[in-house]
């Protein structure tokens, strides 16, 4: 898909004196795309994608709300909005409504292209979408009114509200493999080892984590918890971001991958890797010590498929930068790239017992989930949908807002990031220095501020989203204009 | 046969491998866990009372800003000593919906640790306001108040404990008594001290711990 002719005038324009107009924003490339004929799937995956916003927008309007709560703690007292209870809300609704809808709207669009074929089947993933929206919504209220899995971090949702969610799942999975199966091309492509994968190891991660056999104390259970809370999200949503990234960027750019072995390596390191790594969740704590060691050994170790990852999405990149710059999708893919490698590295790195010893327990660790979360995985998403949508419906969005998007999100996390970063390395060196605990509590209060700052920045973002999703939404389905009809209306 | 062109090859290697490394690192060690924990001799199991306080204190979420784990590094001193496996092994699945052990362990301490707080903080009175009304005993905190653990009744009755809620934030009329589930929250919270260590390990404490 090749960037088609420069924006005209898509942009509010200024006046020079010179009298030349000046746009206030650098013109973007536009479209010039005709609508799919496959309505069906578009309906489907637009379906998906408007689920997703409208978790993100409620997900992020309750993180907001309880980023405020830290500074005014007495804003209200009703049980359903506190926040103990509100807290869980806000991860599982962007888990579970947000990212993971929003990532597999995309791979039911990506795998039957690079597969050449349509979706195994339609109906089952409508399917899908039902059953995953029902456990977000059964799942968020239960956990208002105070009934959760025992606290366990992003598993907080009872075992039958995640059994609607993994039933979901397993019937999104059958559909993808089923599509790989029937594929018209000879080489599965290297996208679909990613998505399809992170299936099989998502179902499995949910059902290890959900079988309560080994998990009657709290240690045996801090040992699934690591595995669980690293895997529910390495497992899911990185190899799915990454699947999609290894599609939309060579399509973007319209050039191959750098190195397809690459991508190959970085999948089974990814796999090697990542899938001992949980327990760095719980260094220094009462779980058997080798399995942390391990954690943090192979934590390390991932640099090599960051570095791989990285390396081949910016080589792939290379020379091609004034696309990425004249493109309104490619600006998020980039950001995604990077904050993939830093943040990943982060994440290694708060690992190591030494810097463990300053950062857990701190606020740094949420500073480090978001940037991840939300630098890597929503940015790669938004980049996903701005390159995909348009093509589907040949609706754009404004160039302008969706240039107010990513700035909005990019600067309201960097605030974001930075004020919780540095923030959680004050309250961890507080701890340190043994000060009374209230200390670290007071240390953090600007920071919180900052946080919340940097919060209602990335949540107006998502209203433009919402928007800009909006107005590139499908036409209504058009009365098939016959032939005859067609020559009459052009003679008339 | 190729990964790269027979899907149940490379779907059934990637399913079955990673398989394989979650028993090894994951469910083989939380079985052993299981089957090598033993409680400590001189603690005791959770009275029905406090085991009904763990459930208001997984319920509200408290896990989310509370930790209850000592680790063996020397700031976690003031919480007490290291924490064992032992300490945990009294503490079992809270019922159908949620048939797995709390996650007590934590992973925030946006608040105090709370292992020992039975033992730093005995006094049922500053519970009881500190849950009502954070803000009374200590001016900086920023955690939530727990009002519906509350009731305001016109006379407490003999069995109540009336909580001694200083003028401004008293309630206009009436005196502020605990709920069933707020009395158990603060046993539960009572409950938190940590058995003495015997034997071998009792001298190991985490003063003069490498940092």
């Amino acid at each position: 898909m090749p960037a088609g002719s420069p924006a005209t005038a898509s942009v509010a324009p200024s006046v020079r004196r010179d009298g030349h107009e000046r746009p206030i924003a650098v013109a973007k490339a536009s479209l010039r795309p005709e609508p799919q004929r496959d309505t069906a799937t578009t309906t489907l995956i637009y379906a998906y994608l408007a689920c997703a916003a409208v978790w993100l927008v409620i997900g992020t309007l309750i993180g907001e709300y309880l980023g405020i709560k830290f500074t005014a703690p007495d804003l209200e007292h009703v049980p359903w909005l506190s926040y103990g209870r509100l807290r869980p809300v806000h991860t599982n609704t962007v888990f579970w409504g947000w990212s993971s809808l929003a990532l597999i709207a995309l791979s039911l669009y990506v795998v039957p292209k690079t597969s050449n074929r349509r979706l195994f089947s339609v109906p089952l993933a409508w399917a899908s979408l039902v059953l995953i929206n029902l456990a977000v919504v059964v799942g968020d209220v239960l956990l208002m009114a105070g009934v959760n899995n025992g606290g366990q971090e992003y598993r907080e949702y009872v075992w039958p509200v995640q059994a609607l969610f993994a039933a979901g799942a397993v019937l999104v999975a059958y559909n993808l493999v089923q599509t790989v199966a029937k594929r018209e091309v000879e080489e599965i492509y290297i996208s679909n080892w990613y998505i399809v994968a992170a299936f099989l190891w998502t179902i499995t991660v949910v059902v290890i984590a959900y079988l309560p056999f080994y998990q009657t104390n709290p240690i045996s259970e801090s040992v699934i918890q690591g595995y669980y809370m690293h895997m529910g999200v390495g497992m899911w949503f990185t190899p799915l971001a990454l699947g999609l990234t290894y599609y939309f960027l060579p399509k973007l750019l319209n050039k191959p991958i750098y190195s397809y072995s690459l991508g190959v390596l970085a999948f089974w390191t990814q796999m090697l890797f990542y899938t001992m790594i949980g327990a760095h969740h719980f260094v220094f704590a009462p779980v058997p010590w080798w399995i942390q060691t391990v954690a943090i050994i192979f934590s390390v170790g991932m640099v090599v498929t960051l570095a791989a990852g990285t390396g081949n999405f910016l080589l792939t990149m290379r020379g091609s930068f004034r696309t990425v710059a004249r493109s309104y999708s490619l600006p998020f893919v980039l950001a995604g790239i990077l904050a993939y490698f830093f943040w990943s590295a982060q994440g290694s790195l708060e690992a190591l017992r030494s810097l463990n010893h300053v950062w857990h327990f701190t606020n740094f660790t949420v500073a480090h989930s978001h940037l991840t979360m939300y630098g890597f995985v929503a940015f790669l998403i938004w980049g996903g949908v701005y390159g995909l949508v348009p093509r589907l419906t040949a609706r754009e969005p404004s160039h302008l807002l969706v240039g107010v998007h990513f700035w909005f999100a990019l600067v309201g996390l960097t605030f974001y990031g930075a004020a919780l970063m540095v923030g959680g390395t004050m309250q961890g060196l507080t701890w340190i220095a043994g000060a009374p605990f209230i200390e670290s509590v007071n240390a953090m209060v600007p920071f919180w501020l900052w946080r919340a700052v940097g919060g209602s920045m990335m949540f107006l973002s998502h209203l433009v989203f919402a928007y800009n999703l909006w107005t590139m939404r499908p036409a209504r389905a058009a009365v098939p204009v016959t032939a005859p009809a067609r020559a009459a209306r052009a003679l008339s | 046969m190729s990964l790269h062109s027979d899907h149940r090859l490379l779907f059934g290697t990637v399913f079955l491998g990673f398989l394989a490394l979650s028993a090894i690192i994951a469910v083989g060690p939380a079985i052993w866990v299981e089957d090598n924990t033993q409680a400590l001799p001189a603690s005791r199991p959770l009275t029905d009372h406090e085991r009904q306080g763990l459930k208001v204190y997984v319920g509200e979420g408290c896990v989310a800003c509370h930790t209850q784990q000592v680790r063996p590094i020397a700031m976690d001193a003031v919480w007490g000593r290291p924490s064992v496996p032992g300490d945990y092994a009294h503490v079992e699945p809270l019922g159908a919906l949620s048939p797995y052990a709390p996650a007590l362990l934590g992973s925030s301490r946006t608040g105090p640790d709370l292992t020992n707080v039975g033992a730093r903080q005995p006094s049922e009175t500053w519970h009881l306001l500190h849950l009502y009304d954070p803000r009374i005993v200590v001016p900086d905190s920023v955690m939530p108040a727990y009002p519906w653990l509350f009731e305001v009744v016109a006379e407490a009755g003999d069995d109540d404990v009336v909580v001694p809620v200083p003028g401004p934030r008293a309630p206009a009329a009436g005196q502020v008594v605990p709920t069933e589930r707020g009395h158990a929250l603060v046993a539960y919270l009572l409950s938190l001290q940590q058995a003495p260590l015997e034997g071998a390990m009792a001298g190991h404490s985490a003063e003069g711990a490498t940092r």
